[in-house]
């Protein structure tokens, strides 16, 4: 089944198109990662998706049905800022959250202790640090188990063993069954929880589908000889070889499909046409330099 | 309903804001009243010995409702003020946000301030009503239902500020704004009242077209009008130089700026991006 569907959805905010016509659907159980640079649409997409904002244009669908709030029920979501009454403590927020959600409060030491916020559930909100309030967040994400979750930047303003927690907890819930939409413009956080992804560049959407076929990224080997044409020239006459390309330093950069590349193979090949190489380095291309790729 | 309205009373059973308005208000009808009552009873039937007016008291069965209801009015910006606040307070806090993200659909969101709207005018009509009678039975009259239909007009000045009170959060969003935006278009709308009623003089002075005042017909003026002083010796001189009035119609053209307050609230919930 499909959680969500998204279907040709726009968003204009005056002249600025934050949204351009964008379609993809999330299977359920998937790590469904949003990933993109600042500005390129990610929130936009969630807030029409929990109908804080309102498409210009398009629509979609939750659990194959037409968006309601019953639907939102059942959806633990975090956007981009924790939002919270300043004036209550965490567990009496918690119990306004639990009393829209339909859920009774019977879930609210559950969900403060997977945080690690049972100490300070009688203190203010307007107490708590950015860390905290965070933490709260995701707190009020999880009450009643949900078996979706939107995550909008989950470890914004957490630290490193927060951001590890989170981290950690989101593949947990994977495990589990769940299905989680995120939210990221950090690439090595899409990399390391995501199993789907959708990458957004400036409203429009570039590519979606699994994270292996979306960044399967060539083998690539650095190569480098003294006589650097002869060496490009025997290069190309090798079997399997994607792409060659002159770096500067006198490095040659040759591409072999993702797992192919063999060293010795190529170092025997050179040898065996007169070229002795002084340098043979493996190196898979960065997710990086895959994501200027895709978004430039 | 009674999962919304409980929601709503986890936000306010906590927040002290509320509990030091409800009393200051509580404490404010009586206290207004009391300064009317005894302004009359120490300061105007004192000076009146000579008996060159007829004695009039205010708070008598018959006046109690009237008086009550008219001094209370206003005050009636406390309540509104207060619910400027619980609303606006989602705004600033982006819990209206969290609120629809939870679950609420957009028309349950701004249908429960409705609500808790209509729960404070049906409190302070209550209050109102009890204070009416405290002091009436105080006077030493004998207990009575005439003019009690004050009572109801109090009512619906009380919902028309508090309607406008929820149609200025959701369009302005800022406590301080909303706040200050009320009290200017108060008085701006008291202005051209004041204007419309010397025209409406004169309409009928030249024309002879009697149209009522129409200061009256105006959105917050609608239900203030209703609501005057009891008829009393003093009053009554001023009185015939103004033309006659038509409660009922402007009671209904209150009543359709009720509705003009909420349309104009739902469709800005309902319709624009949180």
């Amino acid at each position: 089944m499909e959680v969500l569907k998204v279907e040709s959805l726009s968003k204009d905010y005056g002249r600025i198109k934050a949204l351009k016509g964008v379609s993809f659907s999330v299977p359920e159980g998937v790590v469904f990662g949003v990933l993109g640079p600042n500005g390129s649409g990610k929130t936009t997409l969630l807030g029409i998706i929990v109908d804080i904002l309102k498409p210009t244009s398009g629509s979609f669908s939750l659990f194959g049905e037409k968006p309601e709030a019953r639907h939102r029920k059942k959806i633990g979501t975090l956007l981009e800022t924790p939002n919270f009454y300043h004036y209550l403590t965490g567990e009496q927020n918690l119990l306004i959250n639990a009393s829209i959600k339909g859920r009774g409060s019977n879930d609210i030491d559950r969900v403060l202790k997977l945080v690690n916020l049972d100490t300070r559930r009688h203190s203010k909100f307007s107490t708590y640090s950015l860390g905290m309030k965070q933490r709260l967040a995701i707190a009020a994400a999880m009450l009643g188990n949900p078996d979706i979750l939107l995550f909008d930047e989950p470890t914004n303003g957490l630290d490193p063993v927060g951001i590890a927690e989170i981290r950690s907890l989101i593949k947990e819930l994977h495990q589990q069954g769940k299905t989680i939409i995120m939210a990221s413009h950090l690439l090595d956080e899409v990399e390391k929880v995501c199993t789907h992804v959708a990458v957004l560049k400036k409203g429009d959407l570039i590519v979606h589908g699994n994270v292996d076929e979306i960044f399967s990224t060539n083998d690539m080997v650095e190569l480098a000889a003294t006589n650097k044409s002869t060496l490009v020239s025997v290069l190309n006459s090798l079997s399997g070889i994607v792409n060659v390309k002159e770096e500067e330093n006198g490095i040659v950069i040759a591409s072999f499909p993702k797992g192919t590349a063999d060293l010795a193979n190529i170092n025997k090949h050179c040898f065996e046409n007169g070229v002795v190489l002084n340098k043979l380095n493996l190196k898979r291309q960065s997710l990086e330099s895959k994501f200027f790729e895709l978004t430039n | 309903m009674k999962e919304l309205l409980k929601t709503e009373w986890l936000k306010l059973k906590d927040y002290n804001v509320f509990k030091i308005i409800v009393i200051l208000f509580a404490v404010g009808v009586i206290g207004a009243n009391y300064v009317v009552y005894i302004f009359n009873k120490k300061v105007i039937q004192a000076a009146n010995t000579g008996g060159l007016v007829p004695s009039f008291g205010p708070y008598n069965f018959d006046h109690t409702w009237q008086t009550t209801s008219y001094v209370t009015g206003f005050i009636l910006l406390i309540p509104a003020f207060l619910l400027i606040i619980l609303a606006t307070n989602e705004y600033t806090y982006k819990t209206h946000r969290q609120n629809i993200i939870d679950g609420q659909s957009r028309r349950e969101f701004i249908w429960v301030k409705m609500m808790v709207a209509l729960i404070f005018t049906l409190a302070s009509t209550i209050w109102v009503f009890l204070t009416a009678l405290t002091f009436g039975l105080f006077s030493g009259t004998s207990f009575s239902f005439n003019g009690f239909a004050h009572i109801g007009f109090f009512f619906l000045k009380a919902l028309s500020y508090n309607l406008f009170a929820i149609m200025l959060s959701v369009w302005i969003r800022r406590t301080g704004f909303a706040i200050g935006l009320f009290f200017i278009y108060l008085g701006a709308e008291n202005i051209l009242s004041q204007l419309l009623d010397v025209w409406s003089v004169q309409l009928r002075n030249d024309e002879g077209v009697n149209l009522g005042a129409l200061g009256n017909y105006l959105p917050m003026n609608a239900s203030d009008g209703l609501l005057t002083f009891p008829d009393n010796p003093m009053k009554t001189i001023t009185a015939s130089a103004m033309p006659t009035d038509y409660p009922w119609i402007v009671a209904a053209f209150a009543v359709l700026y009720l509705y003009v307050f909420f349309r104009i609230s739902m469709n800005k919930v309902l319709n624009t991006d949180l």
